[in-house]
């Protein structure tokens, strides 16, 4: 399978999908909401450039993040990679085109999330992540869950709120982009209301 | 190298109205021209065109017409023949960064690497650059930690290392303090003989050290084209450009009926200077 | 040539010095990170541990032991204590024994050390590459491997632009605090400030794109196959020997602990 090429356009904008990234978890912890939001910008690629864009913006953000200020964060490259697919897909078939249509797309991108998250962090990390969901994971262990189902369960309800927010503020991002630029991205036709 | 723009009709998807409207003319090898026109009315798409950058391979066409680069159409050029006949240089500093270079050295041999050349060119061209542009004192630092005047004299000197035939400039002074621009405009003024050099600027003055030949554009089209005091005299130039301090009160003097018809509206204050001497000469 | 790249790139954990590791090539640093991922997934515990101790030593004689073993402590410590809560004390085992009103196993211990020093192996693996290699000599040594510019590019402009960007989105948020937007109050009013900050954050990293394009369009990038690589991290045939040993040993060990089962 040939993969699709990315011209100069697709490059930049992944490279500044991966920037705004690494600085909205900045503006989410100041604002102490406990979510993360740190796939705005793959969601953005996703609605604008397609699944291999925003897959290859999901891998490289957390590789970035591994270079920079989070070395742990390494071994969750295929999550980033799988968030970037299934979005793109998602926005294949026209899941960004509204706002609720957009939430749904979100929350169903939890989905797969979890599911490629929760081996890595189960087997590789032991079941802890170092955020605040441990402690969700934590309780549900403690009341008699087994390890697996209270990190998979844990992760899933955090990950649907936090990508189906994630997919509202997407949608609006999108689509308040000044023409000149939405425009310029053919498949963004896809996500067009 | 010659450039040509043909009968160019653009317009913006959406737009009610084209920017650009049957703009016309040519430009030689060797010029050093100033095309003058206020903001909004599509100096920097022209710009684009001239360095072709646009069409862009998507929605942004021309309806008519289309520009010609030593003879051919800009459109057949592949991207490294384009890069060595044009290079265009954008108005806000921080945005001319490539962004994958993490010093200056590396930003000014970007493109040439980019072409493939030996390093020993590469390095020629960027020390060369670095010499014309004074920045060889900051070859080692972040360009995005550089002032806007020095990122400006960066995307300058990486245009240069290029070597292009022709080189584009939008508003190049638009954004520089007082000295930067005196800096800037004698790097221009020092610019090889060869090289044909097109500056977009709003007003006339700062074109005025180094340009031979001023074009005006109004309603997408060019309206007047020649020396500077040509372009002052079209009837549309003071609303769409103002006017130089030392003309408006040259005007002044002329519309009180004292001013010899024979003497043209000085621009400069040096021309001024000599000007109101002879004017107050014949006035005894 | 001085390119002073510490200070081109304050984000980053790459520390200036003159060690052995940093003369590497960074190709060969890579697969020795990796082949150490590869051996703490194997590995018993004790070895692992052995792999941490030998990889702090190392990052003193590479000039970077002021900033590895403190990173690996600030990180796997935390980490630790949570391991050990959850596998010590929450997760029910066989071998649990009562400790007043708790229960406690030491299966679980074993366990969360295990996983410990797992984490700590590929830490510390991961500090030592990032730490000793700057980014712009793995773009060079990418580009002299032939990979295409795409790659590099993607690698080094998030790194350059991360800054930039910041500093920016202080200034907004500066701006909107100004302007009355009230950034402690009720949920109600963070979550409301949530889009007026994120929407003109996102707009400025985008409306950049479009003059970025330009600029790489015209110094024509990706207009040939490959580039000029002015400085590429020395290599050697040595260095490519051992890239090959160790990247087969990385993917032959991890096929070991299987065929025994």
């Amino acid at each position: 399978m040939k993969l699709p090429t990315l011209d100069a356009r697709a490059l930049i904008l992944i490279s500044a999908a991966i920037v705004i990234d690494n600085v909205v978890g900045e503006t989410v912890y100041l604002l102490k909401i406990p979510l993360f939001l740190d796939c705005i910008g793959i969601f953005t690629v996703a609605m604008l450039a397609g699944p291999f864009a925003a897959a290859v913006a999901g891998a490289l953000g957390i590789f970035i993040g591994g270079l920079t200020v989070q070395p742990f964060a390494l071994p969750f490259v295929p999550v980033g990679f799988m968030i970037g697919l299934t979005a793109g897909g998602l926005a294949r078939i026209g899941g960004f085109r509204t706002w609720w249509l957009a939430m749904i797309s979100g929350a169903l991108i939890g989905i797969p999330t979890t599911l490629v998250s929760v081996p890595i962090i189960v087997f590789l990390f032991g079941g802890v992540t170092g955020s605040g969901v441990d402690f969700a994971s934590d309780y549900l262990v403690a009341v008699g869950s087994t390890l697996i189902k209270s990190v998979g369960f844990a992760n899933l309800g955090i990950s649907l709120i936090d990508k189906s927010l994630t997919g509202l503020i997407a949608f609006m991002i999108a689509n308040r982009l000044p023409l000149r630029l939405s425009t310029s991205f053919r498949f963004f036709a896809h996500s067009r209301g | 190298m010659a450039l040509i723009v043909d009968e160019l009709v653009f317009r913006f998807p959406g737009a009610p109205a084209p920017v650009l409207n049957g703009c016309t003319f040519a430009i030689g090898g060797g010029e050093r021209v100033a095309i003058l026109a206020p903001n909004g009315a599509g100096k920097t798409t022209l710009a684009r065109w001239m360095a072709g950058l646009l069409p862009d391979g998507g929605f942004l066409n021309a309806e008519r017409g289309g520009v010609r680069i030593g003879g051919l159409p800009a459109t057949s050029f592949t991207a490294s023949q384009r890069a060595v006949a044009v290079q265009f240089v954008g108005q806000v500093p921080a945005q001319q960064m490539s962004g994958a270079a993490f010093t200056v050295y590396e930003e000014l041999a970007f493109g040439p690497c980019n072409l493939a050349l030996p390093r020993a060119e590469v390095r020629e061209r960027v020390d060369r650059a670095l010499a014309m542009c004074n920045l060889e004192h900051l070859a080692g630092r972040d360009p995005f930690s550089l002032s806007g005047g020095e990122q400006q004299r960066v995307s300058i000197a990486s245009a240069l290392a290029m070597r292009p035939s022709i080189l584009v400039l939008d508003e190049p002074t638009s954004n520089l303090d007082p000295e930067s621009r005196d800096a800037l405009i004698a790097h221009l003024r020092a610019l090889p003989d060869d090289m044909t050099l097109i500056v977009l600027e709003v007003a006339l003055r700062p074109s005025l050290a180094f340009a031979e030949r001023f074009l005006l554009l109004d309603g997408g089209a060019i309206v007047a084209d020649g020396t500077a005091d040509d372009v002052m005299r079209h009837p549309r130039c003071v609303a769409l450009l103002g006017t130089t301090a030392i003309r408006a009160a040259a005007a002044q003097i002329r519309d009180a009926g004292k001013w010899p018809a024979a003497l043209r509206l000085p621009l400069l204050v040096d021309d001024g200077r000599v000007a109101f001497r002879e004017a107050a000469d014949a006035l005894g | 040539m001085d390119r002073q790249r510490a200070q081109a790139a304050r984000t980053l954990l790459f520390v200036t010095a003159a060690g052995p590791l940093h003369a590497l090539n960074p190709l060969t640093k890579l697969m020795a990170f990796l082949w150490t991922v590869s051996a703490a997934i194997v590995l018993p515990p004790t070895l692992t541990l052995a792999l941490v101790v030998a990889g702090v030593v190392l990052a003193y004689v590479a000039g970077v032991g002021g900033v590895v073993p403190a990173k690996l402590v600030a990180t796997i410590v935390p980490l630790a204590a949570a391991l050990a809560l959850m596998h010590g004390f929450l997760i029910v085992r066989p071998d649990e024994v009562p400790l007043g009103p708790l229960h406690v196993s030491p299966a679980g211990f074993r366990y969360a050390y295990s996983v410990v020093a797992r984490i700590a192996a590929m830490l510390t693996a991961s500090l030592l590459f990032v730490t000793t290699t700057h980014p712009g000599d793995v773009l060079a040594s990418l580009d002299a491997a032939g990979v295409s510019p795409a790659v590099g590019y993607l690698i080094a402009s998030p790194l350059l632009l991360l800054e930039p960007f910041s500093k920016r989105t202080r200034a907004i948020r500066d701006a909107q605090r100004a302007r009355g937007m009230n950034l402690t109050g009720t949920w109600k009013a963070r979550v409301r400030a949530l889009p007026a900050l994120l929407v003109p954050l996102v707009t400025l990293a985008l409306s950049d794109l479009d003059h970025r394009a330009m600029v790489l369009e015209s110094r024509a990038f990706g207009g040939e196959k490959r580039r000029t690589v002015l400085d590429a991290p020395p290599d050697s045939r040595g260095q490519s020997r051992f890239r090959r040993i160790v990247g087969a040993l990385a993917v032959v060990q991890l096929a070991v602990p299987l065929l025994w089962h």
